[in-house]
């Protein structure tokens, strides 16, 4: 609640610290740290979508990494048969990603909550066979190749430092996008919906259709971070869609807070960058992530960022924040 | 991945001797007692979702790395010299314990909120699949099998060990039944899933019910896992794809319903088998998604009618 009503101070945090990582290819980063930064950027381009999905709205999709290879594919398969770029890719894989989005999305939300996120999470293994049995077309289970460069006004800008700036943009214009649904009328409606959902119902809300519609929004977000996804790795395979890496992301959103427009940056670091710093193998990393979720749901369920915030103005106690505190822990109690 | 692992363990299983045969109708009846036997398993996993849904809300996705481990405490008594059916019971043993440790020590803080115990599985998966790893790698696990009779009725060869699964989860399967509709504790069982705020009041300890739900759970799921590693080599990725299955089958019947459950089971077998038979085997793992997805379009509470979970004050 603290920042649903606060509109560009909720925002400025967010653009300064976009604006501090876009000043770090001038410290001379090395190329690893690039390319781990470029794989977290694209996926919190994702993350805003899954924010508005399960921040706002209050449903978790567990196929939102399908929806990213929707637009990977897509991107791939452009470049292949079409001879199509970047730039018109993008636009392309986000509306294949929101209309499988709602493909998905008709069926599985209009009956109640769980069976969504079974659907989603179906979706993504459903995918990986399609993908794998595909045959030539989808290259099966080794892939595809991504051959086109990106370019930008008839020049290539696909080196690392260059890369990482486009990423950073596009972390930008998506954070600003899901600002501006979170202070609209509409995502104070999906706001209404999570909250309480017979009672959007009975003021007039078609709730079974902004779920949908929630859902379709949060795929066009998947979709262009899929296509940013196939030119930077260059290769995509099924395996890269499956069940994990849909885990991972709402782990991500989940550790960081789906409801603050920081919270998808803070969540997409943290669990990029945690391994790097702590120096541990990805089997151990990953045993780490499931005990770090486990831990946010049970002691911070609105994630670490409103855990931390929440935890500074008890510090301050000042009443004015404890009453927003108190506010934030019933609802968390909800 | 657990697709292709499922796969190649169906690719093994032409080696064994039991397909050598002429003739379409004796390979059908084959691959659908193949697939009736991969069911069985997946049933024991579905009746575990179904129950602890009915009546907790929580969608506890974490069932099939329960499964996972009880095929690894299997594999590890019998790499240990031990027998089979003492296997089986350690690993049933071993993962109804773990699964009393997880519902004591997490699942139970998310009762109000199942989302969150959803969450909370999700974070399991993760946890327990890369323990397993982090502790016997990612292989391919196997025993020998623990029966190699195979029986040879007009024409069509009948592994024993199928036979054996399918006849383990029958009397199992009709012992939860059983306990479930005739016994008090079964009665105040129903009586907490239909309205738990209610049966608490009647003096039924409605916290203890669902502790136990889990724990029946997980022992089912740790049994399904023993008789999976019976028929085919596992990897700790085993989980992901039988638990989709599971969840597909306790869609299809009903979420909540039990019999529902059992009935769907045995749907997706039978199916699973007519396109193993007609050489569609690639597809197998789609069946159960694309079946779920038809349901959840024309019958949303399932084939039998399911309950929507508990109802939350």
């Amino acid at each position: 609640m603290i920042t649903s009503f606060s509109s560009l101070r909720s925002l400025v945090p967010v653009l300064i610290v976009l604006a501090l990582l876009a000043l770090v290819p001038l410290m001379g980063p090395s190329n690893r740290f690039l390319s781990l930064a470029i794989s977290a950027g694209i996926n919190i381009i994702a993350l805003y979508g899954l924010s508005v999905l399960f921040g706002q709205t209050g449903i978790l999709s567990m196929g939102h990494a399908a929806l990213v290879g929707v637009g990977a594919y897509t991107a791939a398969l452009l470049a292949r048969d079409f001879d199509i770029g970047f730039w018109f890719s993008i636009p392309v894989a986000g509306i294949m990603a929101a209309v499988v989005a709602a493909v998905i999305g008709i069926p599985s939300l209009r009956v109640s909550g769980h069976h969504f996120v079974i659907m989603t999470f179906a979706f993504g293994q459903l995918l990986t066979i399609v993908l794998t049995n595909g045959g030539e077309y989808t290259g099966a289970a080794s892939g595809l190749d991504m051959s086109k460069p990106v370019t930008l006004l008839g020049s290539d800008i696909g080196d690392l430092q260059n890369f990482y700036l486009l990423v950073i943009a596009f972390v930008t214009i998506s954070a600003v996008a899901s600002w501006a649904i979170i202070n609209s009328s509409y995502g104070r409606t999906l706001r209404a919906i999570r909250e309480n959902e017979k009672l959007a119902a009975a003021i007039g809300i078609n709730v079974g259709r902004h779920k949908i519609g929630a859902f379709v929004v949060s795929g066009v977000f998947a979709g262009v971070s899929g296509v940013l996804l196939a030119y930077f790795l260059r290769h995509i395979s099924p395996g890269q869609f499956a069940s994990f890496p849909s885990i991972y992301l709402a782990l991500m959103v989940m550790i960081g807070g789906a409801r603050l427009l920081l919270g998808p940056l803070a969540g997409g670091i943290l669990v990029s960058f945690l391994p790097e710093v702590l120096n541990l193998d990805p089997v151990q990393s990953r045993i780490l992530y499931g005990v770090c979720l486990i831990a946010v749901i049970l002691f911070l369920p609105n994630g670490l960022i409103a855990g931390l915030a929440d935890g500074w103005s008890k510090l301050m106690g000042a009443s004015r924040r404890r009453a927003v505190t108190a506010s934030a822990v019933s609802e968390a109690g909800q | 991945m657990p697709g292709r692992q499922l796969l190649e363990g169906k690719s093994s299983r032409v080696t064994d001797g039991e397909q050598h045969r002429d003739g379409t109708v004796d390979i059908l009846l084959q691959q659908i007692l193949n697939g009736l036997s991969i069911a069985s398993v997946i049933t024991l996993i579905a009746v575990g979702v179904t129950l602890i849904f009915g009546l907790t809300g929580i969608i506890n996705f974490a069932h099939g790395e329960f499964l996972m481990v009880g095929s690894i405490v299997t594999w590890l008594a019998v790499s240990n010299g031990m027998s089979f059916p003492v296997a089986l019971v350690l690993g049933v043993l071993a993962v109804a314990i773990m699964g009393l440790v997880l519902e004591r020590a997490i699942f139970r803080f998310t009762l109000e909120r199942p989302t969150n115990g959803f969450i909370v599985s999700l974070g399991l998966i993760v946890v327990l699949q890369h323990v397993v790893i982090l502790f016997w790698n990612a292989n391919q696990k196997s025993i020998p099998r623990p029966l190699t009779t195979v029986w040879e009725i007009a024409g069509v060869r009948i592994a024993s060990v199928r036979v054996m699964v399918i006849l383990m989860t029958i009397a199992v399967v009709v012992m939860t039944y059983v306990m479930i509709t005739r016994s008090r504790y079964g009665r105040a069982l129903r009586a907490s899933v239909e309205d738990r705020d209610t049966a608490a009041l009647m003096g039924i300890p409605v916290r203890r019910y669902i502790t136990g739900v889990f724990v029946l759970g997980s022992a089912l799921a740790g049994l399904g896992g023993g008789l999976l590693i019976a028929l085919f080599p596992i990897t700790p990725f085993t989980g992901g794809t039988m638990v989709m299955k599971g969840f597909a089958v306790a869609l299809i019947g009903g979420l909540g319903n039990l019999t529902g459950a059992v009935a769907a089971g045995l749907i997706l077998g039978i199916v699973e088998g007519f396109s193993a038979g007609y050489g569609f085997s690639e597809w197998t793992d789609a069946y159960s998604f694309g079946l779920m997805i038809l349901v959840l379009l024309f019958r949303p509470h399932g084939l039998f009618g399911g309950t929507s979970g508990p109802k939350m004050a």
